[in-house]
């Protein structure tokens, strides 16, 4: 900030100062008697002016405080005529001094003298007046809780212009800061208040430290401050939330094609947006804790939270801070999240399992074994889903589903497989399960499913001992069956 | 031989018009069999995917090849009425049944390819790789249709059987499938069409006859007994 040097002669401890307070009031009277010969630099100004710049014009004249803190008691003629005040006298704004008056006052310190000094102000701009700018109101209420408001330290003093054109700034945060840097709020139309407050430090903490305010809040600038009306606090989440896509267009796209962009566009106005989930300013590299990526979500679907928080992956994310196990995003993304219900989105189950389930450095870590995706893909179920995403593009969609991971493990619940009363609840929800697409299947239906288990000669004998002489028994006859043909054509040959 | 019975060789009548029609049956529903078995079977290869898109999905080809099963049973049980019914009735002989004499052949030809005996054993209706052939088929056939519709209907059978029964049925079902069609694709292509006595195909399932010549070298006992009585045709049941 710029600050305008003070002509304001106070309480001076210095002797000098005393032999030229003596010298500045004999030079008023001078002044008053030869007003014309003045110097030409303060010649528009009233003769009151002109008499106190006769000294106030000099540089180099200094007042210390008690706190040893000091200011120089020097008008620039030239500022101070361009000033929208130029025409006030210095008494106007000086009460205390007049001419052949000039009192010795003492200051503790420069804020306390500038406190002082600032009171003047309000002579002429009442509270009311000023608040009508948030800025003030914002100060005035800081100035109830005992911050003094000091108007010159944003108008200057003798040069008093618009702020704007007043201070100088050496980043657009720096200008924008010097009102939104205190407490203040928006009001929207029913009421609702919003804080304008912007805390800078968590600002410049955000991966978007490198912006400046208007690269998000375009049409604001030093020139420019539109007044924007809203109804409702969410219109005008709404409304900055479309901000976001001028840089991430990518993921603007994405959401239009997800459940909340539907839900949006149907008119629900509690659908989330960008800021919903990202904040605004204190906006963070997304990933680096994944349990908050949970509780993002967790803000409207605390019910599904729940479930999570207790199943077999979002325990180990919350009690063991396990960073391996899935968050709501790894299965239904972040942007384009997709209806969990439809078709499409049932069908990729297999492989948002399988980015896990599948990877052995992954599971590997648990003793999971890795082949539960194959053998899944391998059996009916899989085989027709298989055909089915296949032929997606292709043909008429079937519309009939296929029994993926969830239908058996669950989806937010799943637990262990391996607690111990794992295998009765498995096998009691499978036959469940099971009836929703192969009505009346008996106790015994489910055991046709190998539970992902290669057929072995204690857990599947049948199974295992049929695909055992095959193997046996399907290379013996080929070999068999080639060396005859191979027998026949030789004696053929030879009996020719 | 002179040259005039060479030119215009002789024929012996061995299968009625009824057999032909059978053979062309089994050969056009195994063949749909084949088809849209193995591509499912086989579904990872790109050429079951192609087949399975043409012919309109994963449901469409299994609906496929369960109606083909279906009407392949029917021939099936036509058949073995029609042997039964011949056999019981109508007492022709049991001469696709296998006897003692199929397994000594057996030995005996393989001896007389490895140059030990002079001459080939002497056959009757049937040689014994045909009989081999006939029953190897039969049976997997049978497996087939028991393990088919086991599969078609898992809901119903494991009301009464144990859950594991469907994934064994399916095993079987897969592997007879693929027994069934090598002995076909290696052993019945060779004998009907790359022997070096038949190439370039034996014509004998599709005219019901086989020339006098073929018949002394291959099924020698029974040119000798039609020799000595007339042919019944409606005898020749397999």
């Amino acid at each position: 900030m710029c600050k305008r040097r003070e002509a304001v002669h106070t309480g001076v401890s210095v002797e000098e100062e005393k032999r030229r307070v003596s010298f500045a009031l004999f030079l008023l009277t001078a002044c008053l008697l030869f007003a014309g010969v003045a110097s030409a630099g303060i010649g528009d100004l009233s003769v009151e002016a002109q008499a106190c710049l006769s000294c106030h014009a000099r540089s180099g004249t200094r007042v210390t405080f008690q706190s040893n803190e000091f200011i120089e008691v020097y008008v620039d003629p030239d500022a101070f005529k361009a000033s929208v005040h130029h025409a006030l006298l210095c008494s106007q704004c000086h009460p205390d001094f007049a001419e052949g008056q000039h009192p010795r006052r003492l200051f503790r310190s420069k804020l306390q003298y500038q406190i002082k000094a600032a009171l003047v102000c309000t002579r002429c701009h009442s509270n009311e007046q000023i608040t009508t700018k948030g800025i003030h109101a914002a100060l005035l209420s800081e100035a109830r809780k005992g911050t003094a408001m000091i108007c010159t330290n944003c108008h200057g003093s003798h040069s008093i212009r618009r702020v704007t054109e007043t201070l100088k700034f050496t980043s657009e945060e720096e200008y924008c800061m010097k009102c939104h840097g205190h407490v203040m709020q928006v009001t929207f139309r029913n009421g609702e208040t919003l804080s304008a407050t912007v805390n800078i430090s968590v600002l410049q903490t955000s991966v978007h430290s490198k912006l400046s305010c208007s690269d998000c809040h375009y049409g604001f600038s030093s020139e420019e401050h539109p007044k924007r009306n809203f109804g409702t606090m969410r219109d005008y989440t709404l409304a900055l939330s479309e901000i976001c896509r001028r840089c991430h267009f990518d993921k603007y796209t994405k959401t239009l094609e997800s459940i909340h962009y539907t839900m949006l566009s149907q008119g629900d106005m509690q659908a989330p947006v960008c800021i919903d989930c990202h904040g605004a300013h204190a906006i963070s590299h997304i990933g680096r804790e994944r349990a908050l990526i949970a509780r993002r979500c967790q803000k409207c679907h605390g019910d599904i939270y729940a479930v999570y928080a207790k199943s077999v992956h979002g325990s180990a994310l919350f009690d063991e801070n396990n960073q391996d196990v899935p968050v709501c995003t790894d299965c239904h993304t972040a942007h384009k999240i997709e209806n969990p219900l439809s078709q499409s989105f049932q069908e990729q189950i297999p492989d948002m399992c399988g980015n896990c389930h599948a990877n052995e450095a992954i599971v590997g870590k648990y003793g999971l074994s890795r082949a539960v995706l194959d053998s899944y893909l391998s059996d009916f179920h899989g085989i027709t889903l298989k055909f089915y995403r296949m032929q997606k593009d292709k043909l008429n969609r079937p519309a009939r589903p296929m029994a993926v991971c969830t239908d058996c493990h669950g989806t937010h619940n799943i637990m262990s497989t391996m607690e111990p009363n794992a295998t009765i609840n498995i096998k009691a929800n499978l036959v469940k399960r099971c009836r929703k697409c192969h009505a009346n299947a008996s106790e015994n239906f489910p055991d046709s499913w190998l539970s992902h288990y290669e057929p072995s000669i204690t857990r599947t004998p049948l199974v295992f001992l049929v695909t055992l002489v095959f193997k046996i028994f399907i290379p013996f006859l080929v070999v068999g069956l080639v060396l005859q043909i191979m027998l026949h054509i030789w004696r053929f040959v030879a009996n020719r | 031989m002179d040259e005039d019975t060479a030119t215009r060789e002789e024929w012996v009548r061995r299968f009625h018009p009824a057999r032909i029609v059978e053979h062309w049956v089994h050969v056009l529903f195994f063949a749909t069999l084949v088809c849209t078995g193995l591509s499912q079977r086989f579904y990872t290869l790109d050429v079951s995917q192609w087949f399975i898109i043409q012919l309109g999905g994963i449901d469409s080809v299994r609906i496929i090849h369960r109606f083909a099963g279906v009407l392949f049973s029917l021939a099936v049980i036509t058949h073995i009425s029609v042997a039964v019914v011949g056999i019981v009735y109508r007492k022709w002989q049991p001469t696709m049944v296998i006897t003692k004499k199929d397994f000594t052949d057996a030995v005996h030809n393989i001896r007389y390819y490895l140059g030990l005996e002079i001459a080939p054993a002497e056959e009757g209706r049937y040689t014994y790789k045909q009989k081999f052939e006939y029953w190897a088929i039969f049976t997997g056939v049978l497996i087939m249709m028991a393990t088919g519709f086991i599969l078609w209907f898992p809901v119903t059978i494991t009301k009464f059987l144990p859950g594991e029964t469907i994934p064994a049925a399916e095993v079987l079902h897969a592997n007879e499938a693929l027994v069934v069609f090598l002995i076909i694709s290696i052993w019945h292509i060779y004998n009907a069409i790359f022997s070096p006595e038949v190439f370039p195909l034996d014509t004998c399932i599709f005219t019901g006859c086989l020339s006098k010549e073929r018949m002394l070298q291959e099924h020698s006992l029974e040119f000798t007994k039609q020799e000595e009585a007339p042919p019944d045709v409606t005898s020749m049941a397999e």
